[in-house]
């Protein structure tokens, strides 16, 4: 029997603890990146782009992961909270997503010169942003709500693949765009500590405001969900 | 009929066929680039041993990635930019137009785009500096070479 009921805790009590902790961290973050880090001994201040660009494109990748987690729930359980989840968090992914690439090419042109170019890291993380975009596309092309949520559960499963090729994808191949510098195997982080500190708590403020996002956006999912729902009774 | 119509639901026929075009198109554009530059022969550049190797023809379109070494040129007045980029085996002269990127510097990386010359020396079209994965503060009372306006 497909349940739609929300979690009362989750709506009720969690959010506005979230989205109150998501602006002190975002406060916080902005504060560091913009006056307490140092500048780059190469580039300057333009460097300070990567506390935007970097978590933008982390919590992306969690983003994804959370997609396809929900997709599995739903195959698994028929719940559809883990389709609420799976969907509010496309769409979150997808917003970091195309946020990393406008940060990225505004960084992009002061130092590498071009605003773009179709290079490894590039084109794999436009692939994975058109692919969520389908995802949230076809879901307008379901005439039923079982039925949507299973099909967007099979791309959501598919399409996670993205990830790693796009993590990986400079480590492959020769690419433009620099190596990890921090998720690497052996050697550990290859930035100063202040930049390291300000990116991590970077990290934190984006999570922060993707938990907030997928809570609301997931809750009002499943309210629509069950008004539908009711209707047939 | 009791079927559970979820919102955003393209109801009509009409629109379900739009966003089954746009699904298409989309499927379409990642499958060419997919090939097109993630293919088994496809690479973002090749090293200048790797240029030499596989004797790219003058005229032909390619990318090259090395170091830039010592010996870097740009003369404002005619525009020249002349520097060797290296993969530490094979050197190639290289011959641009126009200001250099500014983190374009000796002793760090470049991709070109261009094309051989008869004479073996490049003309780029176009330079791209590439910035390594290590960041690190100034030293104490060194300005950074790149600073933005």
């Amino acid at each position: 029997m497909i349940t739609t009921a929300p979690p009362r805790a989750l709506t009720v009590r969690i959010r506005p603890v979230l989205g109150l902790a998501s602006v002190a961290a975002a406060t916080i973050a902005t504060a560091m990146a913009l006056l307490w880090a140092p500048p780059d001994a190469v580039q300057g201040e333009v460097q300070r782009i990567m506390y935007v660009h970097v978590p933008a494109a982390w919590t992306a990748y969690l983003a994804f992961v959370v997609v396809f987690l929900g997709s599995v729930g739903w195959l698994w359980s028929r719940r559809l909270a883990f389709d609420a989840v799976a969907v509010a968090s496309a769409e979150v992914g997808v917003l970091f997503t195309g946020l990393a690439l406008v940060a990225g090419s505004i960084w992009a042109k002061p130092t590498w010169g071009v605003w773009w170019t179709w290079e490894p890291r590039l084109i794999t993380t436009a692939i994975m942003f058109v692919m969520y975009v389908g995802y949230l596309l076809l879901r307008g092309l379901s005439p039923g709500i079982e039925q949507r949520a299973t099909r967007s559960a099979v791309i959501g499963i598919v399409a996670v693949l993205n990830v790693p090729v796009v993590h990986l994808s400079v480590t492959w191949m020769n690419a433009l765009h620099q190596l990890p510098t921090v998720l690497r195997p052996g050697g550990s982080p290859a930035l100063d500590e202040r930049m390291l500190a300000t990116l991590l708590v970077g990290v934190l403020a984006f999570t922060l405001i993707y938990l907030w996002m997928v809570a609301k956006r997931a809750t009002l999912e499943l309210a629509r969900s069950a008004r539908v729902m009711e209707g047939l009774r | 009929m009791s079927v559970a119509r979820p919102a955003g639901y393209a109801g009509g026929a009409g629109e379900r066929r739009l966003l089954m075009l746009t699904a298409l198109a989309v499927a379409i554009g990642i499958g060419y680039f997919a090939f097109q530059e993630l293919g088994p022969s496809a690479v973002y550049y090749l090293t200048p041993t790797e240029a030499k190797e596989r004797q790219i023809a003058p005229g032909t379109t390619v990318r090259l990635g090395g170091q830039v070494e010592p010996g870097l040129t740009y003369d404002e007045a005619t525009r020249d930019l002349r520097f060797i980029i290296t993969d530490g085996v094979t050197r190639v002269f290289v011959l641009g137009r126009g200001a250099p990127p500014a983190l374009l510097r000796e002793g760090a990386g470049a991709v070109v785009e261009g094309v051989f010359l008869n004479d073996g020396t490049f003309r780029a079209s176009q330079v791209i500096a590439k910035h390594d994965e290590v960041y690190a503060p100034p030293s104490p009372g060194v300005t950074p070479p790149h600073r933005t306006p």
